[in-house]
């Protein structure tokens, strides 16, 4: 068992900027190690100072090449940047080969630039559990821009609206479908909509689609832009960078909190879920096997079943 | 600290020097991922520095090092890289062309383990997660 | 029984196959000169060709045909092996250039008829040798960074009456070394023969990741530069390899790295015409070069099916008419990827099997493994081993008496129908994609290749395919029998190292920075010559990094898309 004192150490060096204890707090916040929660009280004051970007979009856009070249524009900004570049998991294996930061290797030796590779074990979609708590760590160990990058995909597109404060979405012209290959819910979160890959001959047309989409979106204060960029000679990466510093000067102190609140409750939520499951999985009294069974022929829809199942956990704690 | 099985191994597969060959390092990346491994996978002719960059960012518990020609020659250096970078409990193995004779020098500082052509792949992934394994008791306390 | 024409006519055969026949006869007789007779030890003359004794329906003359002759199944000359056999081109490259030339000299006082230079890694990743570790230097080939290395390699050597095989990817700084020294030496650049090796980008950028210095279009451009200039210039030279090796090293099946290389010629040959070459001149100077794995008859099919197609591949695509444009020449390399560190010498039995394959298949050129290849770079006595391996075949097993011996087998002409299909597929998957350029480029080519190869794998992790001393027939081996190898002394590749900054030094840097900025405006521009412009940059000096490195800030850098 390490004492929380020890953890202080880390959380100190963390917070000096030591990159090599930025990795080990990563890695033990992605165990979900309960002896974390000293290591985030000990940086929670020193939240909300970097801007949080998230880059999404489907397979072939050119996600890790773009955020390469975005790396270089900031860089060229005076400012310093973590990455954290999410790939999905094996769901049968649980294995996974991390292959987004070759796009990205010409930062390697930067010392503003911090690139971690997560997987997103077992998470169902395009983000890992511990994201949020992972953008935190890098937002304490005092980088600018914290970058998350991540496949499209199942829940992120919430996730992602709750944990990055500026939103690209990327395509390219040319993915099979065009614009259909954006989820519309991708679509509704974004604040910044890219077009990479503007050198090949259809690009004006994708970007004329999801102008055409956008126009079906609610209104709001934000308008949002639709950019074209080539990740691979810079072309539009000014543009975007300029575009990502106008929505971020945006944040309130305000919107960071309910930000940080609804995702901190979504995580609670999603660990509470995560619970349950595993004891129902594991239950095999009598009254939970009576549910089950009523549940399997139909005398009882789902809905009833889980209110019952609840019913009887909830007594079960109260009895003792 | 022992760790916990359910927590996936962080492999960086990765090659050092002058040659570019791939199908060695695809192959093993593959075994590792359906072992349930997560590996970090990087482009050929990684300096040394580089090398222990990566190691450092990504955590990781082993470094598998893909030689071909007379890349293994310039191991002891990175051996000696990562402990002056303080992570000498990050276990390294190296496959591929490694002549009889080179291999006990790579033994003697430090490497865990030379595979062979012909290593089969439920000795690779075991050995490989035996290291990781070490590699986290062998962790300094934080 | 050797079937003469007159007999012909007494079976009674169909004008067409009896003409064909009596045509190749007199072509075989024009180019054999004195054909000498051959018998086997039994006393039985031995015809140099052997087809069926009736071919009612035409389908030998359609499918087969005769050697040299549509479709080239047979053979792309009517002599083959009977008339001149193929060239013994051993890979050689050591160290120090004085090493390499010693090397040289001493591997064609034993039989090889032709080179195949090999530099250091340092030089094919475009790094000169101070620009590296010295302990890797010098290991698997020879260190080339200027004219008077290649020089020194080179002393004595006839380069004029030698065919020379450069392994020199794009851009190609051995060849401009090589013509320079050639230059210096009075000789006239259309006496010099030999092949770019390393020309094929494209399966470099797929498959051989060392060899790949400049970006994509980056290496097409200097590709076609060189192509052009040399056809001016070095007209006996053959501009372009294009290689099947490298993909079928990565993990290809024999038909897959048979259909992806001929895609690539495909390419390339598309390229060349947009130029405004003419097809009917520049294939005459493409060749081709191949893996021989040990899966002997898949390997004689696949050669045979891939002779055939190219042939109608051309006239389809091209219009070809020219009969020496329509030729499938190629060299091959036994496959070290079936050699074994276990048991080493039976990796002798192995490139045997290896080499029969080749020869049945119809090669031009060879080069066969030292058994100790897994182990290292092949030492000088195994490498005398693999040129002698190639002798046996040729003068004491008399594989070369016959042309396409194996023609007519029925188990190899199903085969070689059943590879052409399998080739085929794989061409028309290419063409799909927009050719092979575009294949490469959004990692088609490479998820086949690498889907290939683990399947491979599986096969031998699971004892599917036996490999033996590996997952069968294992014994315990002492490893201190097995031969040790030597690589160069560290001080000698320190000397060597030495010996560079002091030619950079001994420059007139105006000329060299003139030069180099030629270099440089050239690439940048869009119509200019850029290897022209680096033979200049080599006559003033500049060394393999210096031109590298300026070409990889004009043209880009080649990173190979790794697909993780």
């Amino acid at each position: 068992m390490i004492e929380p004192a020890q953890k202080q150490g880390l959380a100190a060096r963390l917070l000096s900027g030591q990159p090599a204890a930025l990795a080990r707090a990563i890695s033990l916040v992605e165990r979900g190690s309960p002896t974390v929660s000293s290591l985030l009280k000990a940086i929670h004051p020193h939240l909300g100072r970097a801007v949080v970007v998230g880059f999404t979009g489907p397979p072939g856009a050119g996600k890790s090449t773009l955020v390469n070249a975005f790396i270089a524009e900031m860089r060229g900004r005076g400012k310093t940047l973590a990455v954290a570049a999410v790939d999905p998991s094996s769901p049968i294996t649980g294995g996974a080969v991390l292959g987004d930061r070759i796009r990205m290797a010409e930062h390697t030796m930067d010392s503003g630039v911090y690139i971690r590779s997560l997987a997103s074990r077992g998470h169902l979609g395009g983000l890992s559990a511990s994201a949020a708590r992972v953008a935190d760590l890098m937002d304490a160990a005092g980088f600018d821009v914290v970058v998350l990058e991540t496949v499209g995909a199942g829940q992120s597109e919430v996730e992602m609206a709750e944990m990055a404060d500026v939103r690209i979405v990327i395509s390219a012209p040319g993915l099979g479908d065009d614009v259909q290959a954006i989820k519309a819910g991708i679509l509704e979160i974004a604040d910044i909509l890219v077009v990479n890959k503007s050198d090949l001959p259809l690009a004006n047309r994708t970007v004329r689609q999801l102008e055409s989409m956008l126009a079906l979106r609610a209104k709001s204060d934000w308008k949002v832009p639709v950019l074209t960029t080539n990740a691979l000679n810079g072309a539009g990466l000014p543009e975007l960078a300029d575009a990502i510093e106008h929505k971020a000067a945006k944040r309130t102190p305000k919107g960071t909190r309910d930000a940080s609140s609804s995702r901190t409750r979504r995580l609670l939520a999603q660990s509470v879920a995560k619970q349950l499951e595993q004891e129902i999985l594991a239950d095999r009294t009598a009254e939970t096997d009576a549910i089950i069974t009523a549940l399997q022929q139909a005398d009882i829809d789902l809905f009833e079943a889980a209110a019952r199942i609840l019913k009887h956990y909830t007594e079960r704690q109260q009895n003792g | 600290m022992n760790q916990d099985p359910t927590v996936p191994a962080r492999v960086l597969v990765t090659k050092i020097g002058l040659d570019g060959h791939d199908r060695g390092s695809r192959i093993i990346a593959a075994y590792l991922r359906d072992a349930g491994m997560e590996v970090i996978y990087t482009n050929p002719w990684q300096k040394i520095e580089a090398v222990v960059t990566l190691a450092m960012q990504e955590d990781v518990d082993v470094i598998g090092i893909s030689s071909l020609a007379t890349d293994h020659l310039l191991v002891p250096k990175l051996m000696a890289a990562l402990k002056q970078a303080g992570l000498d409990h990050v276990r390294v193995v190296v496959g591929g062309i490694v002549p009889d004779e080179d291999e006990a020098d790579l033994l003697a500082t430090g490497v865990s383990k030379v595979f062979h052509p012909g290593a089969v792949r439920d000795e690779i992934v075991s050995e490989v997660a035996r290291l990781a394994r070490d590699a986290d008791n062998a962790r300094p306390l934080d | 029984m050797q079937i003469t024409p007159a007999r012909w006519i007494e079976k009674g055969h169909p004008m067409s196959m009896k003409n064909k026949a009596a045509d190749w006869h007199e072509k075989y007789d024009a180019m054999i000169g004195t054909d000498k007779v051959v018998k086997n030890r039994s006393g039985i003359e031995i015809a140099p060709l052997y087809w069926p004794l009736d071919d009612p329906d035409g389908s030998y003359a359609e499918k087969l045909g005769f050697p040299g002759d549509d479709p080239m199944t047979r053979g792309i000359y009517p002599t083959m092996h009977r008339g001149r056999t193929w060239s013994q081109r051993q890979l050689i490259g050591l160290g120090r250039p004085v090493d390499f030339n010693a090397r040289i000299k001493s591997i064609l006082k034993s039989g090889a008829s032709a080179l195949s230079i090999i530099p250091c890694n340092s030089v094919y990743r475009g790094l000169d040798c101070d620009e590296v570790e010295p302990e890797i230097l010098g290991t698997c080939g020879t260190i080339l960074n200027t004219v008077e290395d290649m020089d020194i390699s080179l002393k004595d050597i006839p380069i004029d009456e030698i065919s020379i095989g450069l392994n020199d990817p794009n851009p190609f700084t051995m060849l401009a070394q090589m013509l320079v020294v050639a230059e210096n030496r009075g000789i006239s650049w259309d006496k010099i023969t030999g092949t770019s090796n390393q020309s094929d980008y494209i399966s470099h950028f797929v498959a051989n990741h060392m060899f790949y210095r400049l970006s994509l279009p980056g290496a097409r451009r200097v590709q076609m530069d060189t192509i052009t200039w040399l056809a001016e210039h070095v007209p006996n030279w053959n501009a372009l390899s294009i290689v099947g090796q490298h993909m079928q090293q990565a993990g290809a099946t024999p038909a897959q790295a048979m259909g992806l290389t001929l895609s690539t010629a495909i390419q390339y040959a598309n390229d060349c015409i947009e130029r405004g070459m003419d097809p009917e001149k520049f294939l005459e100077r493409f060749t081709f070069f191949f893996d021989i794995s040990i899966s002997f008859f898949e390997e004689v099919a696949k050669f045979r099916a891939g002779r055939r197609i190219w042939n109608n591949l051309v006239t389809e695509r091209f219009g070809v008419t020219n009969p020496r444009a329509k030729r499938f020449k190629f060299h091959a390399q036994t496959s070290g990827l079936d050699l074994t560190r276990q048991q080493p010498l039976n990796n002798i039995a192995r490139v045997t099997a290896q080499a029969m394959a080749g020869i049945f298949g119809g090669l031009q050129s060879m080069h066969t493994d030292g058994y100790d290849e897994v182990l290292s770079t092949p030492s000088e006595d195994s490498a005398k081993i693999a040129i002698s391996t190639q002798n046996i075949l040729k003068h004491e097993a008399h594989l070369c008496d016959v042309i396409d011996p194996l023609g007519g087998s029925y188990y190899v002409e199903s085969l070689t129908y059943a590879m052409e299909e399998e080739i085929l597929k794989v061409i028309v998957q290419i063409d799909e994609k927009g050719g092979m350029y575009k294949a490469v480029e959004c990692g088609f080519v490479q998820e086949m290749i690498g889907a290939s190869a683990l399947e491979y794998q599986d096969q031998v992790d699971s004892g599917e395919q036996i490999v033996v001393g590996v997952n069968a027939f294992q014994e315990t081996e002492d490893a201190s029998s097995r031969p040790i190898l030597k690589r160069p002394p560290i001080e000698q590749m320190e000397e060597q190292i030495k010996r560079l900054k002091e030619v950079k030094v001994a420059r007139d840097p105006d000329v060299l920075a003139r030069a180099l900025q030629d270099l440089r405006d050239t690439a940048k521009s869009t119509d200019a010559n850029v290897f022209a412009a680096e033979m200049d940059a080599v006559r003033a000096g500049a060394t393999l990094g210096e031109i590298v490195s300026v070409l990889r800030d004009e043209l880009g850098f080649g990173m190979p898309l790794v697909v993780a």
